[in-house]
Formats: C-alpha cells, structure tokens, sequence
C-alpha cells in the first residue's frame, strides 16, 4: 500500500486556468459548477501573473485559458504575454464569440498558440438550440480569420444523444475547415450537464455506431488532421483515469482562485480548496489537503486496492463515485466490480428526457 | 511525403522545450528519445532534409551516411503523420 506524501509529487502536466464563469453561451452540457462565480469576485491581472509565475517555476508545460469565455477578460493579451514570459504553452479556448482580427492578432503576437474551438452540430439551428445563443455561423466565419495566424487550431466536436446520428455529416464539416487538430468529445455528465444527463445521454446503438465512425476517420484523416476522441462516460466496464489521477497531472484554478484537482471537484463534500490568493501553487499542489485527498491509495476500497487496475485508472473519478452513489470513496460506477454498476445499465436504458434545461 | 529535398517545418503550435527534451504540442508533449532534439533543432522551415543531415554527419564524427539519413526520414515521415512536421519543398 503506498500513502500520499511518501515520494516526491512530479509537478502538474497542466494548469487550467477558469478565467470567469461569463459566457456568452448557455449550453446545455456546460461543464462548470451550477453556481457560478460573478465578475466582482474573479481574480486580478496581476493575481493571474503570480499564478503563471508559479507554475512556471512549479514546472507546469501547459496552460489552458479557459472559463467561461476567456474573452470577456479585458486584459487577456496581458494574461497571455504573463504566461509566455512564464514558460508556459499557452491554449485558449474559446466560444469565438466577439473575436475580431486585431484581437486575435494581439492574441497571437503575446504569445498565444493554440486555440480551440468547439461546434455543437452540423446544423446551424440545432447548433444554436444546444448553445443557447446564436453563436454558430459566427464560429463558421472565424476559422479562416484563424488560419490566418501561426496558431495552430483544434475544432471540437461535441457529440450527445441529439446530435450523434449525424456524426458523418459533423466530421465532414470539421474536415472542411481544416484544422490542425480535431477532438470528437461525448458529453460528460458533470456540472450543468448532469441536469440534462439523460437528454444528452447516447443509446448503446448510438455509442457502438460512433466508435466505428470515429476510428474509420481517424484513419482517412492520418497526416492531415489528428483527430483524437473522448469515448463516453457510461458505457464502458473499467473506469476512466480521470484527469490522469487525483493531484497527478491537472490543477485547475477557478475564477475565484480556489485550486481544484478537477472540473467536478467541488461537488465532493468536506473538502476544502485552498485559494492562490494566499497561497503558493507548489504549496497547494504538494501539500494542501484537498490534493492530498485522494492521492496514493489509502482511501481505496479493498476491491480496488487488491485490483492491478489501479495503476492505470487510480480509482477511476472520484466525483462520478460520489454524483451517482453519494460515497467519493465508493468505487466508481462504471467500474464492473462495483456494486453500484447495475446503475448505469438501468441509465442506458432509461428513455430519454425531452425538455431541456438551460442556465437562467 | 518527406524526401530528402523536402524542407521541414514545425507545425503551427509546436515548439521544442527550451530546456527539457521534449517538443510541445497542442493538448500534449513528446518525448524527444536520443538524437531527436538535434533532428528537431535544425527543423526550421529552410534547411532541406539532406542540409540537415549533412550538419548531424559532421556533428556525430564516424556516424554513417546512409544510416543517418534513412534515420531522419523516418523520423520526420512518422512526424509529419503525427501532424507535428509539415514538409515544404
């Protein structure tokens, strides 16, 4: 059995940064918190420029600047520029929305480079009902500004119940804007999108059908678009290594500044998250608590601690084990020796929910 | 395809890590085993494949040729399909 604080922790692969929680969209499957921060709370330019600093220093490669829409911030190109200077790899990702030419070329000359950019249908209504806004023939329009720029650029496909019988055609539109990077991503029921779990939730037809398509593009595209996939939380018998582990490879920043190990963490009750404004980033990665909280495998179940598994999944996702049993220690669902797994076959077959719920 | 008159290039949003060996890449990093960094160094959008080949021959004093060069295609080839290189000619 190994214990948390045993050995050296490696320093984080990545830090994503939640900029704001305002967005110009409203989709269905957002993965931020149901409460959201407002504006009056988030984090200063120059709290941001120590956080970069630190993860610089910490080791951190990648930063991902997201939120919310990172755009909304006014001092972006500040933020950018911080984090070049921090050696950081700077990702945006972004709706688009309200991105003009000198914005993004400023962007690009502080040192962004990669964007991501993700569409939520082929069809431009059923694009614009998912996101709750009008954004998709705007989104359209801003690819060939991009290519413009030495930025490399990943479109993002995410793919749900409603839209994954038109897969092929989604591909082809991807393929036709021509980026470098393609992500096909099933929704994960985390955040807002477990209110419209079982709306967004495939059929096992549709999920079987889906991996066979995506494979056969990856092929098709070899050389010219790395396509990589997300497969779909639910469906399958051994769990994800989400986030690549607890504490292993991801810090999260909220607006606000409380660090998190994931997205969903906050869902998990009685944890605290300590909050950059008073502390260092390599003393919350090393040391807090709430990173140390599921580190090592000391708060496994003897199920999981007797399973070779462990070493590739960690336990699989603490907050799926706590959303569907109510226990963060539980083993997690989707795993086939977990006593909760007949949960998600009945979720399978459930019909689905016809109305959807929108954030106010 | 990636000849020895091709002149590679780093994709958009590549770059090597100023001091570890690894190349970033958008959403990831690959490790950079042996020789690459060397390879990757001199992958700037004007040397040809054979102008960098040439420069590691008379870095690695005794390597041979032809091995080098077959070694550097390969890499590059399975790079490009990576989508991390581009060939210009």
């Amino acid at each position: 059995m190994t214990t948390a604080g045993s050995t050296p922790i490696a320093p984080p692969f990545s830090l994503i940064a939640e900029l704001t929680h305002r967005c110009p969209l409203h989709c269905l499957y957002c993965s931020n918190p149901l409460a959201l921060q407002g504006a009056e709370n988030e984090l200063s330019t120059e709290d941001w420029k120590r956080v970069f600093a630190q993860a610089g220093r910490l080791g951190v490669l990648h930063l991902h600047l997201t939120g919310g829409e990172p755009l909304v911030r006014g001092d972006l190109v500040e933020l950018v520029s911080a984090a070049r200077d921090s050696g950081l790899y700077v990702n945006m990702i972004t709706s688009g929305v309200g991105l003009k030419e000198d914005r993004l070329s400023a962007l690009v000359e502080a040192g962004l480079e990669h964007l991501q950019l993700s569409f939520q249908d082929q069809e431009e209504a059923a694009a614009n009902h998912v996101a709750g806004a009008r954004a998709h023939a705007l989104k359209l329009a801003l690819v060939p500004l991009i290519r413009k720029f030495p930025l490399a650029l990943t479109v993002n496909l995410v793919v749900h119940r409603m839209n994954l019988d038109r897969l092929p055609e989604f591909i082809a539109m991807a393929e036709e804007l021509g980026p470098d990077r393609l992500e096909i991503a099933h929704v994960q029921y985390y955040g807002w999108a477990l209110k419209n779990r079982s709306m967004l939730m495939p059929t096992e037809d549709q999920v079987h059908r889906s991996i066979a398509i995506v494979e056969a593009a990856k092929q098709r595209l070899k050389g010219r678009i790395h396509l990589e996939s997300v497969v779909p939380d639910y469906f399958g018998s051994f769990p994800k290594a989400c986030v690549g582990g607890w504490g292993r490879q991801t810090i999260l920043i909220d607006p606000i500044g409380q660090a998190l190990p994931c997205h969903a963490a906050a869902v998990i009750p009685n944890l605290v998250f300590d909050n950059v404004r008073g502390h260092d980033l390599a003393w919350i990665w090393q040391e807090s608590p709430a990173f140390e909280r599921f580190r090592g495998d000391a708060w496994m179940s003897p199920t999981c601690l007797a399973c070779p598994r462990k070493e590739q999944d960690f336990g699989g996702c603490r907050c799926q084990a706590f959303l569907l049993t109510g226990d963060a220690e539980a083993i997690d669902p989707v795993c086939t020796y977990s006593p909760h797994h007949s949960l998600l076959q009945t979720l399978r077959g459930q019909t689905p929910e016809l109305l959807p719920i929108w954030r106010g | 395809m990636m000849d020895k008159d091709s002149i590679p290039a780093l994709a958009h949003g590549c770059r090597l890590h100023p001091t570890q060996d690894v190349l970033l890449v958008p959403e990831g990093t690959l490790q950079l085993a042996g020789p690459t960094r060397d390879v990757l160094a001199r992958v700037d959008g004007t040397r040809t494949v054979t102008a960098i080949v040439d420069e590691l021959l008379q870095e690695y004093e005794g390597a041979d040729a032809t091995e080098v060069r077959s070694d550097v295609l390969a890499l590059l080839a399975s790079l490009e399909q990576r989508g991390v290189v581009r060939a210009q000619r």
